[in-house]
């Protein structure tokens, strides 16, 4: 599948000059996941439509044929509903692809990129690495 | 025939300004009392205004009137070095908290404003905070005051530019930016200019005696997001990134 490259998230504030860059809508990405990013597909079993992110977790088989559940954060609802991601793109059941960032506690938590869908489609769930908050001098 | 020449000449300077690529100015909205009307959903920046940095096909027109870039914060040594002791992982919004002014005004969510000639309310969907501004001529503040997250704002009109005067913080926010601490002493002057493209050029000036060596400015350009309502970010809800964020 195509990689996004990864880019900063600064561009996205480019009306915004105030230098908070609330990443997932309100804090650092960087202190949370890593910046390398990693594929799985695996089957929905839950979403969790909510603020202030949303979660959905997946099965995913490795190659030995062992599961593990993956927790998949992204952007808060509203922000998703107005990019054209609706809560009915998720459906338990369905096989999707997520490429993402991993925890850095290295658990199967996951920040969500980009996600392809059974029929082909695919959406942004949330920002690209890369980003977070200046330190206060900056 | 004398009467056409205006019409010509008006006529030619349309052309000439078009050729240019100067587009004339918009008279801004005004409200029943003559005042810029500043009424509407407003968003600073973020994925659903400005599209996927890098990727977005949204393509936006530059500002007739630029905010001023956020200029450096000019910390006291002593409070220089005690912002290098936080890490992101401190970060009060990360617990839900309200992010304070002009911190608020950054987050990637709309926020509406209601006026009336006697009060300004800016109802912000991040952290569902609110502010009630009443209109006073001499900014003056209520005299009991107890330190707050979003302190207390008045505003006066300034010619066509709404002035609002926040004081009685608490010191427990950030300014923007990890560990961008103030103290109860924070003052901050917020300037909203609404312009003929129909954005909003936002600056504050930010005061802190105590923390800082001089007022420092910071600003945004506001823009209307299109097909967008204030709705609701229950951010308690399901806020697991707290546990998780690492030190």
């Amino acid at each position: 599948m195509k990689m996004p490259k990864l880019r900063t998230m600064l561009p996205a504030y480019a009306g915004l000059i105030i230098a908070s860059a609330p990443v997932l809508a309100h804090h650092s990405f960087a202190a949370e996941y890593e910046s390398k990013e990693i594929t799985l597909t695996g089957v929905i079993t839950k979403v969790e439509w909510t603020n202030p992110h949303i979660y959905f977790y997946i099965d995913v088989k490795d190659a030995n044929g062992n599961v593990a559940n993956w927790a998949v954060e992204g952007y808060p609802p509203n922000t998703l509903k107005r990019t054209g991601f609706t809560r009915d793109d998720l459906k338990v059941g369905d096989t999707v692809t997520v490429t993402a960032y991993r925890a850095k506690d290295s658990s199967s938590r996951v920040a969500g990129r980009e996600i392809a869908f059974p029929n082909g489609g695919k959406k942004f769930a949330g920002p690209a690495a890369g980003s977070g908050p200046p330190t206060a001098a900056q | 025939m004398r009467s056409m020449r205006p019409f010509a000449i008006a006529a030619a300077l349309g052309v000439m300004l078009a050729f240019l690529g100067i587009a004339e100015t918009k008279p801004i909205p005004r409200a029943a009392d003559g005042k810029p009307n500043l009424a509407g959903v407003w968003q600073s920046g973020g994925v659903s205004l400005y599209g996927e940095p890098g990727l977005s096909t949204v393509k936006l027109p530059p500002p007739v009137n630029p905010p001023p870039k956020r200029e450096p914060l000019p910390y006291q040594s002593w409070a220089e070095a005690k912002t290098k002791t936080f890490t992101a992982a401190d970060d009060p919004s990360l617990a839900c908290l309200l992010p304070g002014v002009p911190r608020i005004t950054s987050m990637p969510m709309p926020f509406e404003i209601v006026q009336t000639p006697k009060e300004i309310v800016i109802a912000y969907e991040s952290f569902h905070a609110f502010r009630i501004i009443p209109i006073n001529d001499k900014l003056q503040h209520p005299n009991d005051l107890v330190p707050t997250w979003m302190g207390d704002s008045v505003a006066r009109w300034d010619s066509d530019t709404l002035v609002v005067d926040v004081t009685g913080f608490n010191d427990k926010t950030w300014l923007g930016g990890i560990g961008s601490i103030h103290s109860e002493n924070l003052h901050v002057v917020e300037r909203f200019t609404l312009n003929s493209d129909d954005t909003i050029t936002y600056t504050a000036t930010v005061t802190d005696p105590k923390v800082f060596t001089k007022p420092w400015t910071t600003g945004a350009l506001l823009r209307r997001p299109p097909n967008t309502r204030v709705e609701e970010y229950e951010c308690v809800e399901n806020n697991q990134d707290a546990a998780h964020i690492h030190k």
